[in-house]
């Protein structure tokens, strides 16, 4: 198996773009909750699937929200997002809902709302197009995130993670883009274009 | 006229200046990639644009801005951000900036934005 790694300008140009793409996605929830994000810069690194999932294992909290949402394209992959027991509970009482259906409800819309206008942004702004699936929601202990089947499919993700931080309301998020092995190789000939255009 | 270009991103440096070049002859452009490394080529140089942004490690645009404008009061500050929720918006104008541009920067927003300025 190749092992890929991003060049700091490769690094440098997909975190433009994901901040970008982000603030993009951010406006769209911040309207849609009526809050105020704050916004922070991207993380973005290539780690195996083993490396990942203990990422996913070090987040500080003893049950999450976890919903994921594919995407296809010639950028393919998957978009996760994490919310903690607390701030879902946060999200509930700041938007006045009433039982756990409807909480969940409101997890799978923001998911969706969120995910998808970041992933669109992102590959606008790549010249590119992707389609979505329906996001899907799980609550589990985080000790079994290891099991999540999904990721299992991956070897190496490219990963970019950023906080959704509503500060007022008390209500964060992770949210991890994952790219599937054989969109690496493009999404790296990508970045270098666009890099080249203005040089 | 003297720019000065700050964001951590090389990407977004350039983007700007290229779009810059295009509407500005003989432009002295300063860069930087943090808040304060801005502020000390504001006090230098005082120029007369800045192009802000606003999510930065070390120092972010936020706090950058007052100090900017109190270094090198004469200077026009264009923020020029990813984040284009209102309330963004409205906090870096009420902090003293000229005008909010979403990013990214091209040849056409640029031109709109020295025809304003």
């Amino acid at each position: 198996m190749q092992t890929y790694t991003l060049t700091e300008d490769e690094q440098d140009v997909l975190q433009e773009l994901m901040n970008i793409a982000y603030g993009n996605a951010t406006a769209v929830v911040a309207d849609m909750i009526d809050a105020f994000a704050s916004l922070s810069i991207p993380n973005i690194r290539i780690e195996k699937v083993s490396e990942l999932l203990s990422t996913f294992e070090q987040l500080k909290s003893d049950s999450y929200f976890f919903s994921t949402q594919a995407f296809t394209g010639e950028l393919s992959g998957e978009s996760a997002f994490f919310i903690n027991e607390e701030s879902a509970n946060n999200l509930a009482k700041h938007l006045e809902l009433e039982d756990e259906a409807d909480l969940d409800d409101a997890i799978l819309e923001l998911t969706n709302v969120l995910t998808s206008s970041l992933t669109t942004k992102l590959s606008q702004e790549m010249q590119t197009e992707v389609s979505f699936s329906l996001p899907s929601i799980t609550k589990l202990p985080l000790d079994e995130i290891s099991k999540i089947q999904s990721f299992q499919k991956y070897s190496q993700v490219i990963v970019i993670d950023t906080d959704l931080d509503f500060q007022d309301q008390k209500i964060k998020g992770k949210i991890f883009i994952l790219t599937k092995d054989e969109s690496i190789l493009w999404l790296k000939t990508k970045l270098n274009n666009i890099l080249e255009q203005l040089i | 006229m003297t720019c000065l270009v700050v964001d951590d991103s090389k990407l977004a440096r350039l983007s700007l200046i290229k779009s810059l070049n295009i509407h500005t002859q003989d432009a002295i452009i300063h860069q930087a990639t943090n808040g304060l490394e801005a502020v000390e080529l504001a006090t230098e140089h005082k120029p007369d644009l800045i192009f802000l942004d606003l999510t930065m490690p070390v120092m972010d645009g936020y706090e950058a801005l007052p100090l900017l404008l109190q270094e090198s009061s004469n200077s026009l500050v264009v923020v020029v951000s990813a984040d284009v929720q209102e309330r963004a918006k409205a906090k870096v104008l009420s902090l003293g900036a000229k005008m909010h541009i979403q990013k990214p920067i091209n040849e056409l927003k640029m031109k709109e934005i020295l025809e304003q300025l």
